[in-house]
């Protein structure tokens, strides 16, 4: 099963248990606009070539829809119709006033100039001005897109409708962006981590945390939970991992990852692989690289008792059957990584207002919602005995069906 | 064959002699299986009576139902509104049928021939039966339709979220 059948096999498994009935799943599940466009542009060296892209709205009835804007060479409109269902529960769960979205370009931007990548995207905006906006859809950084392509769509946006700050998130702090922006997702699984220690009665301070993936996600994650107390075991990356049973000393791997470019190499600890990490000797498990890395052979090895889903999709369905039956908690990635969603949104709401709060304010309010999130969750789970990861489904599915029925259908 | 017409509801209340007169302007016919006896659109200018046999009644190529005998099929015709066949009948077992041509039947209706007033009669019974039934059904439907809106809110209030 891939990580694009995953989203919908558990919104049909928390859909039937509900028991809603075919038409209201056929109702829920269907994309309300899927528009794929060919963007040409010439490149630096006088060859035109064109790439399909594409924006996928799922849902807009808890309003306009959010997701991000990914450019790479496997996109295709299976997986962004996928990932934008994903958006539409992610933003649920969290209960931003937001529907879910997602597009894409079918690029390998590391063969592009940033010249040819400013092209391509203003040309992309040009192509799909019209269905997003402030109000429609705001699009946002995800795979190799970054606060600079945020800030040429909000620049090409603009030139079409008038100063718009709020068409998109994830841009630079120095052009309408949101502090605390960049490590929202890692502080929100901190939060995360928090809520569940209260639950389970293992406080982050002392816990042993092993984090795969130390990008965005991932290494401000390792900080924060180091600052809290929390002990990192293990961390990798794309290069290789690093892990001592001791803990490592965060702050100097810091130092070595900004130094090398990766966690790799690091001499306070044994190199350990990314693989190597998902089953090493720790309490809580962050992955947060890539989909589908856990899967069930892989999945029965895990010593973890929890497990918080920094990335998309990282346990397989299979995956997930089996840490049922092993009693391992697994926090589901549209909860556990719904703080950089949930940043996006006060960065449109910052917009909107035009005005700047500071990190404080950020992340008071991101701890405020992500609680609450963390909440309804675990209460759904309590009370009719489900995993979080369909609790998380059935209050997203009840979240969108309920504004969908007030709405008429 | 004549005791077989009057078991049929659409004879109902026909005397032995008014029974005959009817099979007069009857034919009894042989089917083979297999052979199709109408095909949906085309013109229909008869009914059938089915005294032996089984016949299979579909729709687009969706089996409606499987008659046998005593079964009538293509009765509209009789009332002057044969037009197109809605379905196609095929035969499934080898069957005997009995075809009463409409346009003969419409001369007997003309000249108030007492046989063909009774059997309009029954036909008339019959057929606002079944407009009954499918009333029913369509407001069934509607009821359906309204539940499952109503069902999807109730399912959500019993989750509380």
């Amino acid at each position: 099963m891939t990580s694009a059948e995953a989203t919908a096999h558990y919104f049909k498994k928390a859909a039937r248990i509900m028991d809603v009935g075919e038409r209201i799943e056929t109702l829920l599940a269907a994309p309300l606009r899927e528009v794929k466009v060919q963007v040409s542009i010439e490149l630096d060296n006088g060859e035109i070539r064109t790439f399909d892209g594409y924006r996928v709205q799922h849902d807009n009835s808890r309003g306009p829809m959010k997701g991000g804007l990914r450019y790479h060479p496997e996109v295709d409109s299976d997986e962004v119709l996928s990932l934008a269902s994903l958006m539409t529960w992610k933003t649920a769960v969290v209960n931003l006033p937001f529907g879910g979205a997602k597009g894409g370009i079918r690029v390998d931007p590391i063969g592009l100039s940033s010249k040819e990548l400013e092209r391509l995207t203003r040309k992309f905006v040009d192509q799909i001005q019209d269905i997003i906006g402030p109000t429609r859809d705001i699009p946002a950084p995800d795979v190799n897109t970054n606060p600079q392509v945020m800030a040429w769509i909000m620049d090409q946006y603009s030139k079409y409708h008038g100063h718009s700050p709020a068409v998109v998130t994830g841009k630079p702090i120095d052009l309408y962006g949101s502090r605390g922006r960049e490590a929202a997702t890692g502080r929100g699984l901190l939060y995360i981590a928090r809520e569940i220690a209260r639950d389970v009665g293992l406080p982050v301070k002392g816990t042993r945390f092993a984090v795969q993936g130390f990008g965005n996600v991932g290494s401000h994650a390792a900080r924060l939970v180091h600052e809290d107390g929390g002990i990192i075991v293990a961390v990798s990356d794309v290069n290789g991992g690093v892990k001592n049973p001791k803990g490592l000393d965060v702050p100097a791997l810091f130092d070595h990852a900004r130094k090398t470019g990766s966690v790799k190499g690091f001499g306070g600890g044994v190199p350990c692989g990314s693989e190597e990490l998902l089953t090493c000797d720790c309490d809580v498990l962050i992955p947060a690289a890539l989909g589908s890395v856990l899967t069930r052979s892989v999945a029965a090895e895990v010593r973890a008792k929890i497990i918080l889903e920094g990335a998309n999709a990282p346990c397989t369905p299979e995956a997930d059957e089996v840490f049922e039956k092993k009693g391992v908690l697994v926090v589901p990635d549209i909860l556990a990584n719904a703080g950089g969603v949930t940043v996006s949104y006060f960065e449109w709401v910052q917009n909107l207002q035009h005005v700047t709060w500071d990190e404080d304010r950020v992340n008071t309010e991101l701890e405020k919602l992500m609680r609450e999130a963390y909440e309804r969750v675990a209460n759904i789970s309590r009370t009719r005995k489900l995993p979080l990861r369909t609790s998380a489904y059935v209050l997203a599915i009840g979240r969108v069906g309920k504004a969908t029925v007030l709405r008429g259908i | 064959m004549l005791d077989q017409l009057m078991k049929l509801p659409m004879c109902k209340g026909l005397s032995q002699g008014e029974a005959t007169e009817l099979a007069s302007i009857a034919r009894e016919s042989q089917a083979k299986k297999g052979t199709v006896l109408f095909a949906q659109g085309a013109h229909g200018d008869s009914i059938l009576v089915v005294l032996e046999g089984q016949i299979e009644v579909s729709m687009s190529g969706q089996t409606l139902a499987q008659v046998g005998e005593g079964s009538v099929l293509g009765e509209m015709s009789l009332l002057g509104e044969g037009g197109k066949r809605t379905a196609t009948a095929t035969v499934l077992s080898d069957a005997r049928l009995l075809e009463i041509d409409a346009a003969r039947f419409q001369e007997l209706l003309k000249t108030s021939h007492l046989a063909a007033l009774k059997v309009v009669a029954n036909l008339a019974q019959v057929m606002s039966k079944r407009l009954l039934a499918m009333n029913e059904k369509l407001i069934e439907g509607n009821k359906g339709k309204k539940e499952e809106l109503a069902d999807f809110q109730k399912i959500l209030s019993n989750w509380s979220f």
